[in-house]
């Protein structure tokens, strides 16, 4: 039981046979490249290949804590996060790999008059748009999380459709059914270089192979930064080092991701048990001299201390509870918050679908399907008008979320 | 609950102190004993369930490396029961035992599901997933939240020594020997419940160091006697010295899980810590000359791991089955070539080498396996590959006294 | 009882799992750490990693020169919330 033939379920090998040409080139073999190319395959006949540097889930979608919610700040990102969300609802009978989604609802709370406002704000856009949040007192949080200490907490937020996953299987569960459909996935393979040949692009290979493409996706998170910066692509995202841990397994005893707004403090547990935990650190100093800032994925003892004294505050009981794993993984920051999304300035057959600042993983099952229409069908979306790459340059970039956790 | 009333253990030292298993005691144990140790005196093996398959586990490697020791203590979950002392009225308990029924019933998992891939598990038809989802949920964790919080804020100890040295095994105390006669400011810490001493160092027992932060430039550490809240260190040395010592990996052979499979080297040392000797029915399985001297010191036969076909038991090893037959047991001692302890050293930023058991610190001739950075990390005895107990002494003081000429010079 | 021989005992992850994984094409360390789920349990993998980097070589999978563990990934030693949570800020 549960186990059937390994052929049928691979998902990308390093010695995947590539074809000398394919329609779209997806560079990045997280949950953003896969999904696209998933429902590319689903919904299209175009050929397509996913190149992938290190191994799946090596990068942001393998590092993330794996929460997703409907509760943001700005109308555009509560729609597209419903949607996100009702697409996880059947998405492991579709991928056919268990994702471990539950809907255990992210519980936010605010204690300074600011906080108070932007969940009542939030919770007006959501209740407007059908999102099921509601504003609880201390007391009435207690009711969800019995352990919390919500002595200062002014309000408290909670969504109950909002929740988490198991990233990883996501990555391999996209994998393995784009396979199926056709989809190339080749890892350890890197881009060396990107050129114009004819009315498409070459790549250039870590392997000493090349392939053309029509069109090409960068897809590589935090790592679009240095591949962009190789091609003369010039956009304003950042890497951040973002880091996170996880507890022993303990029984199951918190249903809720539990947000502070205050400190940035998160923490939720994992079907496995284990309390992951991440809090709002500050930036490390910018990167200096020339070329692209490096992605630094170091640990931190002040991470661990940061984020535990704020946890054993808002709740006590975990105070001799112990820190089993830590580790780091880049957001991908762009300077307004939103993603960037759309043809690259100066090389439109480039499309980037990066600048996520974090929220790549839980957006990707919607996004995949938007980019795929897009790419395959010229379907415009309003998301994509507010993403484009050139409203840096043009000078329309505005700030319209403040939902922006750890 | 098996009690079986007769001693598993020879003790020098009478039993007086009385600890409490699942409710029912008081057990009569040593005092300086661990918890494993005394549990093991009274033929209590099994400590938790495992998440997947449901199945009984229980201590393996005996010095707190292994992570299926853990049990619940006065209220507090997941403590490692071979790195705790016994205190009288000590109230231990099993985890993950969803059904405290004999025999329980999620144990059936076992018995019906052959190897799973629980990424494939019952994904469809959705309704049928979910379930599987909720259960699954709740078989997994070990322990339940603390009854309590700790009883107080923790304490933090900040220090810039010379020297830190970690481990106070063969190689870290014949280091200690040579580092004491200086006129360094020397930390010596051991994560072992007896402290060591030397003169002229600075001792800290019980406290595991945790981290080489190179971002940070510290090592962190953090002292839990099991009484008071646990102490946080955070060092900043000039020079470590890393006698971390090595790990019994498991021997791959079926049913290598079952409770009461340990690991020799840390039996042996359990039992030596207490001057007792072992009374059960025990074989090692290994070859060698280190498993023959495990043998002769647990009054045990020794057999090779290529004769033995399988492992059997229910909650605990019951037979030992080889190509010549079956044997009866109450203990089997896995005594395999052992595993440096590689994490500590790789964190630090030191280059490892696989040597067919484990990953080996990689050091120039001098000892030194770090020399950039924050610091200069030296390493000797077995983290090194240095495997004998007199080998990784003799290695370690000439690390030393190479480390000792080093920090003196640029002091 | 069914005869598992076990790789990883804290993640019940047994050796016909991990053929399994290599069967699906994961034959890096990093790859089968996150597939099968083993070294991630309380003993983040200090009793299995040499076990498995013995088992790809001797199956032709890794190189016995090459191969190294998985990332190290602090904390080596379980560590309390509250014994972390008594430093100050950037000590």
């Amino acid at each position: 039981m549960g186990v059937m033939s390994p052929k049928a379920r691979q998902m990308g090998s390093a010695d995947a046979p590539l074809p000398d040409a394919c329609d779209v080139a997806i560079i990045g073999g997280g949950i953003m490249g896969l999904a696209t190319a998933y429902e590319l395959a689903v919904t299209s006949k175009l050929s397509v290949v996913v190149l992938e540097k290190s191994y799946l889930v090596s990068g942001a979608s393998g590092r993330n804590g794996g929460g997703v919610r409907m509760q943001f700040g700005d109308a555009d990102n509560v729609a597209l996060m419903m949607q996100s969300i009702e697409i996880c609802r059947s998405l492991a009978q579709q991928l056919q790999i268990n994702l471990w989604f539950r809907q255990g609802g992210y519980l936010f709370l605010a204690r300074t008059e600011e906080g108070q406002r932007r969940l009542e704000r939030n919770a007006k856009i959501h209740k407007e748009m059908g999102a099921p949040t509601r504003l609880l007192s201390g007391a009435e949080a207690l009711e969800i999380v019995p352990q919390l200490h919500v002595e200062g907490v002014r309000l408290a937020a909670f969504n109950p459709e909002d929740g988490v996953v198991f990233p990883w299987p996501f990555v391999w569960g996209y994998a393995g059914q784009a396979q199926r459909r056709g989809v190339v996935i080749r890892t350890h393979t890197a881009v060396s270089d990107v050129t114009a040949a004819g009315e498409g692009l070459r790549l250039s290979l870590s392997t000493g192979e090349s392939i053309t493409a029509g069109r090409v996706v960068n897809a590589t998170g935090a790592w679009s930064i240095e591949l962009n910066h190789r091609l003369g692509i010039v956009l304003p995202n950042h890497p951040h080092r973002h880091e996170i841990m996880s507890s022993e397994p303990l029984k199951p005893f918190l249903d809720p991701l539990v947000a502070d707004l205050a400190t940035g403090l998160y923490f939720s547990q994992s079907t496995r048990g284990e309390i992951v935990a991440g809090i709002t650190m500050p930036a490390d100093p910018p990167h200096e001299g020339d070329g692209p800032p490096p992605i630094e994925l170091d640990s931190s003892r002040n991470f661990l201390s940061r984020m535990s004294k704020v946890l054993v505050q808002v709740m006590p009981l975990t105070g001799s509870l112990k820190v089993l794993r830590q580790w780091a993984g880049p957001y991908d920051v762009s300077p307004d918050g939103d993603a960037i999304v759309g043809p690259s300035p100066g090389l439109p057959n480039f499309y980037q679908v990066c600048g996520f600042t974090g929220h790549g993983f839980m957006m990707a099952p919607a996004v995949g399907k938007l980019l795929a229409a897009h790419l395959a069908h010229g379907k415009a979306h309003p998301m994509l008008e507010r993403w484009r790459p050139s409203r840096f340059a043009d000078g329309t970039s505005t700030r319209r979320e403040d939902m922006i956790i750890g | 609950m098996t009690d079986s009333g007769s001693s598993w253990l020879t003790r020098a030292e009478p039993a007086r102190v009385g600890i409490h298993l699942d409710g029912e005691g008081p057990l009569p144990v040593g005092g300086a004993d661990t918890v494993t140790l005394g549990l093991l005196d009274h033929g209590h093996v099994e400590t938790i369930t495992s998440a997947k398959y449901r199945r009984a586990r229980g201590p393996y490697c005996l010095t707190g490396d292994c992570g299926t020791c853990l049990v619940r203590i006065d209220g507090r979950p997941n403590q490692r029961a071979c790195l705790t002392r016994v205190r009288d009225g000590m109230r231990i308990g099993t985890q993950n035992k969803l059904i405290r029924a004999a025999p329980d019933p999620t144990r059936l998992v076992d018995k019906f599901i052959g190897t799973m891939d629980h990424h494939h598990f019952l994904v469809r038809p959705r309704v049928v997933n979910q379930a599987m989802q909720a259960v699954a949920r709740e078989l997994t964790g070990f322990g339940s939240l603390p009854d309590h919080p700790p009883d107080g804020a923790s304490a933090h100890e900040v220090s810039a020594p010379d020297v830190l040295v970690v481990g106070a095994g063969p190689a870290g105390r014949a280091a200690a020997q040579v580092l004491g006669g200086s006129q360094l400011d020397i930390l010596w810490i051991d994560r072992g419940l007896d402290s060591p001493t030397a003169g002229g160092l600075r001792c800290r027992g019980q406290t595991g160091v945790f981290a080489a932060y190179r971002r940070e430039g510290i090592w962190a550490a953090m002292t839990d006697d099991g009484t008071r809240p646990p102490t946080l260190h955070t060092i900043r040395p000039r020079h470590v010295l890393l006698c971390v010592g090595a790990r019994p990996p498991t021997i791959p052979l079926p049913n290598n899980d079952l409770p009461g499979i340990v690991a020799a080297r840390g039996l042996l040392r359990q039992l030596r810590r207490v001057d007792a000797t072992l009374a059960a029915k025990c074989i090692v399985i290994g070859e060698g000359e280190t498993a023959q001297r495990a043998a002769t010191r647990l009054g045990a036969r020794c057999i090779a791991p290529s004769r033995v076909t399988r492992l059997e038991g229910s909650t605990r090893v019951e037979e030992v089955v080889t190509t010549d037959g079956t044997l009866e047991v109450q203990l089997v001692a896995f005594a395999p070539t052992a595993a440096a302890a590689h994490d500590l050293p790789r964190q630090a930023g030191a280059k490892l080498r696989f040597d067919g058991t484990g990953f080996a610190t990689v050091r120039d001739d001098d000892g030194r396996c770090v020399t950039e950075g924050p610091w200069q990390v030296w390493a000797a005895g077995e983290v090194a590959g240095v495997m004998s107990d007199a080998g990784a002494a003799d290695d370690a003081r000439r690390v030393a006294a190479a480390l000792l000429t080093a920090a003196q010079e640029k002091r | 009882m069914p005869k598992r021989t076990f790789v990883c005992r804290c993640e019940d992850v047994t050796l016909a799992e991990i053929d399994h994984a290599i069967g699906l094409g994961m034959t890096k360390i990093e790859e089968l750490k996150r597939y099968t789920g083993l070294g991630t349990g309380p003993c983040q993998g200090k009793e299995c990693v040499g076990g498995l980097a013995a088992l790809l070589c001797a199956r032709g999978l890794a190189d016995p020169d090459r191969v190294q563990p998985f990332t190290a990934r602090p904390p080596t030693e379980p560590v309390t919330f509250g014994a972390l949570a008594a430093a100050g800020d950037d000590e």
